[in-house]
């Protein structure tokens, strides 16, 4: 399965609380210390997910330690409920996402078809209408979440300048395109040629885990075959 | 008042309207014949609640531009919402159970005629949801506590612009609530698997 730049391979389950905030404080220094802590644990948090993207940008294209720390400046942490739009097609991606925690997908839907689940992303990897983000033309998709997620967010704006100023960071922006395209066109054969059943076993074969990961209505759409097909599918064969 | 961060804000309203626009496109898929059907005589066929959405578009999005346009405010972390802006606002989200239990009376100039095109109609409101999701980019650049915006029924009251935005999308909600009731009344055969839920 095809996520954003990458490949999605492992998904870490169950999810950060945030209620336990909203419990009733007496006393300032009290509020001071929880907000101390609270600050601390974001802050920790933040650390942490900046070194899984460090990791998954330098096995794409390693980085000079300036270059990482200018990356690893322009990026904010964000959550997201689940079912929420995050980019409306006729809309220019402004943002870029990596995923920490959760499960989008990318659609496509018009008056006369079917909607077609173009894409999934989860942990870890880029999110965001890539086409779009790139050439800031208006999406031709949407993007929603469809399980709660934690993400880091930046915008066009942001990597735009640190591609103009450093060039090595062009580079991996460029490499990482390559890659998602050499993913999209492997899409293309499979869909062009392959029968559902065989759509399905390389599905399977690849990303085992998506079947508890994504209602299977979606992963059906995903393989532009029948949501009943699916499930005959999954009852009949038998994946080594 | 209750006051909040208004890049939260912002964030939280375009993604409210990106719902609406994926539920629009969802009755792309329906019969158009459907979506100008009255459910009984004197009640708002699907492509008339959403003609009423446009008349207030009409209004109020080339205002709120006009407003950002000339806006010389310095962006501003945090909004304070008014009393009033509130109140409207509450009055027009639906509630909890996803129910309408307040019903109004839409005002004249804003009661849509039965005869009209349903494709039409949808184009105007995604044009107009494309432009609001775009003013609510360009609000991000200023103090939308500063800028105010008269209101339609009574141009002598002006709202905080992150209010008018606030109650412009509730009202979408709200009528996006009728538009799924109104698909069950006229009896649609896709409804049920729609995104409208």
């Amino acid at each position: 399965m095809r996520c954003g730049f990458g490949t999605g391979t492992s998904y870490e389950k169950g999810s950060r609380k945030p209620e336990a905030r909203s419990q009733k404080i007496q006393g300032i220094s009290d509020l001071r210390h929880l907000t101390s802590d609270f600050i601390f644990l974001i802050l920790t948090q933040m650390e942490e997910s900046l070194q899984i993207l460090k990791k998954f940008i330098f096995a794409v294209h390693p980085l000079q330690p300036e270059e990482w720390e200018a990356i690893a400046g322009i990026w904010q942490p964000v959550q997201y409920k689940r079912k929420t739009v995050l980019t409306a097609a006729g809309e220019t991606e402004r943002h870029l996402y990596f995923v920490l925690e959760g499960v989008q997908r990318a659609f496509y839907m018009d008056a006369h078809h079917p909607e077609a689940t173009v894409v999934f992303t989860y942990a870890p990897s880029f999110s965001g209408i890539i086409d779009s983000f790139l050439t800031q033309l208006p999406s031709r998709y949407f993007l929603e979440t469809l399980t709660a997620s934690t993400m880091l967010r930046t915008t066009h704006q942001q990597i735009q300048h640190l591609m103009d100023r450093y060039p090595n960071i062009q580079r991996w922006i460029l490499l990482s395109s390559s890659h998602a395209m050499r993913g999209v066109l492997e899409r293309q054969i499979e869909l062009l040629t392959y029968s559902a059943e065989e759509k399905f076993r390389v599905l399977l074969k690849r990303s085992p885990h998506v079947l508890q990961l994504i209602p299977h209505k979606y992963l059906a759409s995903y393989l532009g075959i029948d949501a009943s097909t699916f499930s005959k599918l999954l009852a009949s064969v038998r994946i080594e | 008042m209750k006051t909040v961060n208004s890049l939260n804000l912002l964030d939280h309203l375009q993604n409210d309207t990106r719902q609406i626009m994926v539920k629009l496109n969802y009755l792309r898929h329906e019969d158009p014949e459907i979506l100008v059907r009255q459910p009984s005589p004197g009640k708002w066929s699907v492509a008339q609640v959403i003609e009423h959405l446009n008349s207030y578009g009409r209004y109020y999005l080339p205002l709120l531009q006009k407003a950002l346009d000339q806006s010389t405010w310095p962006a501003n972390q945090s909004f304070t919402h008014s009393l009033l802006g509130s109140y409207f606002t509450r009055s027009m989200l639906p509630k909890e159970n996803n129910r309408i239990t307040n019903k109004m009376q839409a005002p004249k100039g804003h009661r849509p005629l039965v005869d009209i095109d349903s494709k039409t109609v949808m184009d105007e409101f995604e044009k107009q949801e494309l432009l609001l999701l775009e003013l609510l980019n360009k609000a991000r650049q200023t103090d939308i506590g500063r800028l105010r915006i008269p209101i339609s029924i009574a141009p002598f009251i002006k709202l905080k612009m992150g209010d008018v935005f606030g109650f412009l999308i509730a009202h979408h909600q709200r009528h996006f609530v009728q538009v799924k009731n109104t698909m069950s009344e006229v009896g649609s055969l896709r409804s049920e698997n729609t995104g409208l839920v």
